[in-house]
């Protein structure tokens, strides 16, 4: 705890030298990272937003990672979710509002067999997973350009003469998460309740299930687990599919949630792949800790943006980022080298 | 002059003190014995020499020398060297590799072949440089390790627990190689153990160490396995039970067994190449079966099979008459058999969950409060001692870790259970209530196979014998007949 603190100081002391260096000012980077992810209602909107997908990848890599499965191809399984969505969203006549519950579930399924993909290459040939989910995520930004690259896949409709873009059509409004409630000025969208949900559904699965307990176990050791009576294979598989299903559920809050332009174009994903695994990273692979983490990173996020509209470098904010990780993985890590 | 002095050595972690002002001399040209249980600081006490703790109070002299030690280099530098109780070799490495690690410069393979050919020449530890050192068996691992450390010409050996996996021939084959290293070259040689036979035969001077004070010291000759046990463990051993955990031979088993029971486990023409080429055996309850080999004949992998990680190319494992699916996973454990591993940390265990998670691992308990409850009758039941239930299962001891494993195999459905080297690694105390518990079970009824590498244990414990030889069962008799020359014959495939 003690050394998480003063990693934090080192942190972020670190991060007011860079910005000091740069020619801003710490305080008043501070002030505008605050403002544009909490000033106002707007903001916080914003951050919300954002929060969302971050959650659901995060508590995603939670369950491989307790597995013992390191999926870290989130970021291609985001983009194959919303591909999935928007092919879903824009060709099935679904009627209503049951379309985006579709849109959803088409998401989660095609992300969720993407990643298991990566675990059945390892039970046949023994490809490792690490690689193989990153790979993928790259084989993923391949397809998708394809897909809105081709007029016969997804790419938009020529409407007259106007050139078209490498992106989808628009989705149809029965395929967008609306907000929940009514707030003045503040918008809760509906997929931060889809993020909640699996965080705390999976906190209770992993502490108070059996199915819960196979998995710890088989994370922690394998082979005690094999002796238990536990399917060694199928139950990492199912572990990196239920992974890869969040992120793809993730994919899809980005895609019909006002994040995006509900259009399906090559950056629909925003890197937020890369961000959501940093969530569990700093959270430990902890669900519930995930929460108050991926509200962090969404303000850095939301909070990022408008900070290089005051003239800091926009990579500074990656930069800090990338410090606030290594100050919560650092001192565990470095406990361990030192009592081994 | 001593080659190495310990004065009024301390260390304390907490409120234990694991060290208590020992003082030592261990003089060039002799092997000298360092007895202890678990837990008396013989390990700290070489934790401390190679820098890898440091101590509270007292001095280290290297010939009269007073010397700092702050890591495994400067004792390098000393001239001390180690061999661990564990290996410290990288499997998927040739020998010569693995020998070669942490030196500097370019590296020249054959070169350091030659020098470890001459090496393993002149203290006759054959050998071959090339050989992957996964696929060695224990006691060409321990050899490896050996030249490993000879080679950095120590004026001070130490060896921790040598012979925890070796059989008696390599044992024996060790102590003549300590002996020429210690006769013609004039090194001073440590050996840690708590095997009282072996200090006795092997080492020249012996030190009893308990809770972390020196309580005995005495030139071997003129001190008897007796005396030391007493040492050792503070108080009169009666040499029954305990014989075994000691290294003394045995009185001989007591109930001759019932052999037209049937068989509550058959094993029929198991096979898993290259490992293991059909094993028939029967194991009867009511009886304890010893399955005795040298290191290295199958038995790792037929605890393997037991334990449900290894299915077999091709042979049944029928319990009480049925065949059991062996790709079922836990079909074994739900037929009712129960296996306390040969390396618990493997497959035995998870370490890093609780006490409880680790007694209920089989069938999982999820309500907290019943899972509460089962592991307090087990770890009542089954003497297991430790911080808390809650705790990780790390923080126990050797002994107590085991015991996990067997009052978590020994659950009310157990028919058959499958120990293998339960001795390893643990005091006299510990292995003596397993002894007593092995015992227990087979009077309840229970069909208890014991597979070990120790004929003490084998010898004093089981009622029948099958001797497991290149994957095979060379031979089987029983208790009553066997005899250390019988039982060699068959270890070396050379009888019936």
């Amino acid at each position: 705890m003690i050394r998480t603190v003063a990693a934090l100081v080192v942190a972020l002391a670190l991060s007011s030298l860079l910005i000091t260096v740069t020619g801003g000012s710490p305080p008043a980077a501070l002030q505008a990272l605050v403002r544009g992810s909490l000033g106002d209602a707007t903001a916080v909107s914003l951050t919300l937003l954002y929060a969302a997908p971050l959650l659901l990848i995060a508590v995603g890599a939670c369950v491989s990672a307790r597995a013992g499965v390191f999926n870290i191809g989130q970021e291609g399984q985001v983009l194959i979710g919303a591909l999935a969505g928007a092919a879903v969203g824009l060709r099935l006549a679904v009627p209503g509002p049951a379309l985006v519950v579709v849109v959803l579930l088409a998401s989660a399924l095609a992300a969720g067999l993407w990643a298991w993909l990566s675990s059945l290459m390892h039970r046949l040939r023994g490809v490792d997973i690490v690689v193989s989910t990153l790979l993928m995520a790259f084989l993923a930004q391949q397809v998708v350009a394809f897909a809105v690259n081709t007029p016969w896949l997804l790419q938009e409709s020529r409407l007259g003469r106007a050139t078209v873009l490498p992106q989808t059509n628009k989705l149809p409004a029965d395929a967008l998460l609306g907000s929940i409630g009514h707030y003045p000025g503040l918008q809760i969208n509906a997929g931060l309740l889809i993020a909640a949900v699996p965080a705390i559904l999976v906190a209770v699965v992993l502490a108070r299930t059996r199915w819960g307990f196979r998995i710890t176990m088989l994370g922690l050791n394998p082979l005690a687990a094999q002796h238990s009576g536990v399917r060694v294979g199928a139950l990492s598989g199912v572990a990196l599919a239920i992974s890869g299903a969040l992120a793809g559920l993730a994919g899809a809050v980005l895609l019909t949630s006002p994040l995006s332009t509900n259009r399906l174009q090559p950056g629909t994903s925003l890197g937020i792949g890369w961000d959501g695994l940093l969530v569990a990273l700093v959270a430990r692979n902890r669900p519930l800790l995930a929460i108050p983490v991926a509200g962090l990173f969404a303000v850095l996020r939301s909070g990022g943006s408008f900070l290089a509209a005051t003239g800091v470098p926009s990579y500074l904010v990656d930069v800090v980022k990338a410090l606030l990780v290594l100050a919560f993985v650092a001192p565990p890590a470095l406990k361990r080298w030192s009592s081994a | 002059m001593s080659a190495l002095t310990l004065r009024a050595v301390s260390k304390r972690y907490g409120t234990v003190i694991a060290c208590d002002g020992v003082d030592l001399d261990i003089d060039p040209g002799e092997i000298h014995g360092l007895l202890g249980e678990n837990g008396a600081g013989k390990s700290t006490l070489m934790r401390i020499l190679f820098g890898l703790e440091t101590r509270d109070a007292g001095t280290v002299l290297r010939d009269g020398e007073p010397v700092r030690i702050a890591g495994p280099q400067d004792a390098a530098a000393l001239g001390l060297g180690m061999v661990h109780q564990h290996f410290s070799l990288i499997d998927p490495l040739p020998v010569w590799e693995n020998i070669i690690l942490g030196d500097t410069g370019r590296i020249r393979r054959a070169a350091a072949r030659a020098e470890i050919l001459a090496i393993a020449r002149r203290y006759g530890l054959p050998i071959d440089p090339l050989a992957i050192v996964g696929t060695l068996s224990a006691g060409e691992r321990q050899r490896v390790e050996l030249i490993k450390c000879l080679r950095r010409d120590p004026g001070v050996l130490i060896l921790d627990e040598p012979t925890s996996v070796l059989t008696r021939a390599e044992s024996a084959e060790l102590f003549a190689v300590l002996r020429r290293v210690v006769r013609s070259e004039r090194r001073a040689v440590v050996l840690i153990s708590h095997k009282l036979a072996e200090i006795t035969a092997a080492t020249d001077r012996v030190t009893v160490l308990r809770r972390g004070r020196v309580v005995f010291r005495s030139a071997t000759r003129d001190t008897d396995v007796v005396e030391l046990a007493r040492q050792m463990v503070g108080r009169d051993v009666s040499l029954g039970a305990e014989a075994a955990a000691l290294g003394l031979l045995p009185t001989g088993p007591g109930t001759v067994p019932d052999v037209a029971r049937q068989p509550a486990m058959r094993l029929r023409g198991l096979v898993v190449r290259p490992f293991l080429n059909g094993v028939d055996l029967d194991v009867r309850p009511g009886e304890i079966t010893g399955l005795y080999g040298a290191e290295g004949n199958g038995q790792t992998v037929l605890g393997d099979v037991l334990s449900g990680l290894v299915v077999p190319d091709t042979g049944i494992v029928e319990l009480g008459g049925v065949p059991v699916a062996l790709k079922r996973p836990g079909a074994l454990h739900r037929a009712g058999l129960g296996i306390v591993p040969e390396d618990r940390h493997r497959a035995g265990v998870v370490l890093d969950l609780s006490v409880a998670a680790n007694l209920v691992m089989k069938d999982p308990v999820v309500n907290r409060r019943r899972l509460r409850r089962t592991a307090e009758r087990l770890a009542e039941e089954f003497g297991i001692v430790g911080a808390s239930l809650d705790a990780p299962l790390r923080t126990l001891s050797g002994g107590n870790q085991q015991r996990v494993v067997l009052a978590r195999e020994l659950s009310a459905h157990t028919k058959v259970l499958v120990v293998a080297q339960p001795s390893h690694g643990l005091d006299v105390g510990a292995a003596e209530d397993l002894y007593a518990r092995l015992r227990s079970c087979a009077r309840d009824g229970v069909a208890v196979l014991l597979i070990s590498t120790e004929i003490e244990e084998v010898l004093g414990l089981t009622d029948r014998i099958a001797v497991i030889a290149s994957g095979r069962i060379a031979g089987e008799l029983r208790t009553a007949d066997a005899t250390t020359e019988r039982l060699g014959l068959l270890v070396g495939g050379v009888a019936r």
